[in-house]
């Protein structure tokens, strides 16, 4: 019996052993290690579009560079290990799609100085991740476009609706820009904060007890995992939903003012281009921000909440369906 | 090979810092049979708090001290809920969790960043000419080797003899005159002091709190303090602390080789959950053998 033990142990041994090395990958060729905080519809294209831009700036995976893609599945835990792996695999180029992500690279990335790049962060600076060996692009909300689409859709409207989660500082830097912005639009802004998932539901029903004309969402992953449910809520009550990107209006939300993540993921993938052909370093290239947006409608939502889209809109807005 | 050596390295280095944790449960559950789950809470406790201190330039090596001392206190108030209010075990913990969850988010505000300009306990100068990597590895080594060697001397202490006797026999503590419930808070005050210690070393290595980094801590120490156990069952003169250490190393070697196998991320909690029916079969036939030896 002892003896069979010891052999299976032997072969589990070896059988990871084996692996580890079948792992190792070609020192010639520079390896590029993608970190995403988790699976998420926006954080894909962000990813898809990462590999376009490279594409476009004319780098080929296999003999331009290797790609090394991890996804941490919301666990902090394993996000940290994501990122000690890379940095222990001594990979060229590191790139956090969502803050925790690019936080846990920064961090690993210390221990050689690693370059690291981040997409899909709202807030760098509060974030800490506005200087030194790091850059990329960051997804700032366009506050002001999305507040006066919500003017047009509802002229009588006087109050917005905004979940948030209070340990993401891109909400709360987000709802600061709402609370700033909205006067000037007519509105005021009735915001809860969570802090985890399980509250969405109570936050929610305390808004729509308080009568808000609509809610708006930001680019909360608590809040936007769990947008089915809410929007079920909402449209029993009659109240519109608007989305923070094109993603959340293909689920049901109105419409929404929102940055498209493919091409903010293109964007990102140019500078890690950049980087990666020698160009500039990271320390040199300063993140971007993007607030270019497109305004996304959703008719069958629109029709449901008895909304009206006018021309002014209707011209420039790109249609999408509920999938 | 340098890669693995690097991997390695980190690898023992998480298992490390992550192994105070384990030390923790293995001072409630194995020794006082106590199922603490103040553990999801105390140890982001301590990261918060380290967090918030070293962004007000405290000198990273009093931020450890500190961490012990809040943890400690969250400890000591799971205990005084269930020793002195009667509330049941599992409860007390999930009471004091839960409260430390929002306590946690009200001392650091929101999940906080410790930026590069700020030292921290492995980048303050002491080995400075060593590669941090290395560094990191060395100081967690002499760090968690310090409390191992304390917590093996304290279980030698009469109050450390009392701690084994209440889970063990709980009556020999009665017969002794000693109060049993005295004993429970004194062991759930180190624990969580240890936990928080973890939080602490955890936020001074990866730079960052994040209120949910507790998720899952009591089940991961659990799974390392059995794992490590059951693998030295048979050899006696292993102590507890040093099995829970290396159980601790080897469910963070197990994450590491899933993630360089390039599992997906939904499928590593099944790596660690194989891994641990592996073990614990392995343990059960050793168990059988000893039986039919004898």
């Amino acid at each position: 019996m002892k003896r069979k033990f010891k052999i299976v142990s032997f072969i589990i041994v070896m059988a990871l052993f084996v692996s580890l090395i079948s792992g190792c990958s070609d020192k010639e060729i520079p390896v590029i290690g993608i970190s995403q905080y988790g699976e998420h519809a926006s954080l894909d294209n962000c990813r898809e579009g990462f590999l376009q831009g490279l594409m476009d700036s004319g780098l080929e995976e296999g003999k331009d560079f290797n790609l090394d893609y991890q996804n941490a599945g919301f666990d902090d835990a394993i996000n940290t290990q994501i990122a000690q792996s890379f940095s222990a695999n001594n990979v060229d180029l590191m790139v956090g799609i969502a803050t925790p992500s690019a936080t846990a690279l920064y961090a690993a990335a210390e221990d050689k100085n690693i370059p690291v790049v981040f997409t899909a962060i709202t807030d760098p600076v509060e974030a800490k991740l506005d200087q030194g060996n790091v850059t990329g692009t960051s997804d700032k909300l366009p506050v002001s476009a999305q507040l006066e689409l919500i003017r047009t859709l509802q002229p009588e409207a006087t109050t917005i609706g905004i979940l948030y989660t209070t340990s993401e500082p891109n909400s709360i830097s987000a709802i600061a820009e709402y609370q700033e912005k909205a006067p000037a639009y007519g509105f005021s802004i009735e915001a809860i904060g969570i802090t985890m998932q399980s509250e969405v539901t109570l936050a929610l029903d305390t808004l729509i007890a308080k009568n808000v004309d609509c809610f708006s969402n930001l680019t909360d992953n608590n809040v936007v995992g769990v947008l089915p449910s809410i929007l079920e809520k909402t449209t029993d009550a009659g109240i519109p939903v608007y989305g923070s990107e094109v993603e959340q209006v293909k689920k049901g939300c109105v419409a929404s003012a929102g940055i498209d993540y493919y091409q903010l993921g293109i964007s990102t993938g140019k500078i890690a281009a950049q980087i990666i052909k020698g160009e500039a370093t990271a320390e040199e290239i300063p993140y971007e921000t993007i607030q270019e947006y497109h305004v996304y409608v959703n008719s069958e939502a629109l029709n449901e909440m008895n909304l009206e889209l006018p021309e002014s809109i209707s011209n420039n807005a790109i249609e999408v369906h509920n999938i | 090979m340098n890669n693995y050596l690097d991997l390695f390295t980190s690898t023992v280095t998480q298992g490390l810092i992550y192994g105070l944790i384990a030390f923790g449960v293995y001072i409630t559950y194995k020794i006082l049979d106590f199922p603490d789950l103040t553990v999801d809470g105390s140890f982001p406790l301590g990261a918060a708090i380290t967090a918030v201190l070293l962004t007000h330039h405290v000198h990273p090596y009093l931020t450890l001290l500190i961490a012990i001392l809040v943890g400690a206190i969250a400890g000591f108030i799971t205990g005084v809920l269930h020793v002195k209010l009667h509330i049941r075990d599992l409860l007390a913990g999930i009471i004091t969790m839960t409260a430390l969850f929002s306590i946690n988010l009200q001392i650091a505000g929101s999940n906080l960043v410790v930026t590069r300009s700020i030292h921290t306990i492995f980048t303050s100068g002491f080995l400075s000419d060593v590669p941090l990597i290395y560094r990191k590895l060395i100081i967690s080594l002499i760090l968690v080797l310090a409390i191992k060697f304390i917590l093996d001397a304290y279980f030698k202490t009469k109050s450390g003899l009392l701690l084994r006797a209440v889970g063990d026999n709980s009556l020999v503590v009665t017969t002794l005159a000693k109060d049993k419930g005295t004993v429970k808070i004194i062991g759930l005050t180190i624990s969580n002091a240890l936990v928080a210690l973890s939080g602490a070393i955890v936020c001074h290595e990866q730079r960052s709190f994040s209120s949910t980094m507790g998720t899952g801590q009591m089940v991961f120490a659990l799974a390392a303090v059995i794992m490590g156990t059951t693998l030295f069952r048979r050899l006696g003169f292993v102590k507890g602390t040093t099995a829970a250490l290396v159980g601790s190393i080897v469910y963070k070697a197990a994450i590491q080789v899933a993630i360089n196998l390039g599992l997906p991320a939904n499928l590593l909690k099944l790596m660690t959950s194989i891994l641990f029916v592996i073990i614990l079969v392995y343990g059960n036939f050793q168990r059988k053998e000893v039986k039919n030896n004898a």
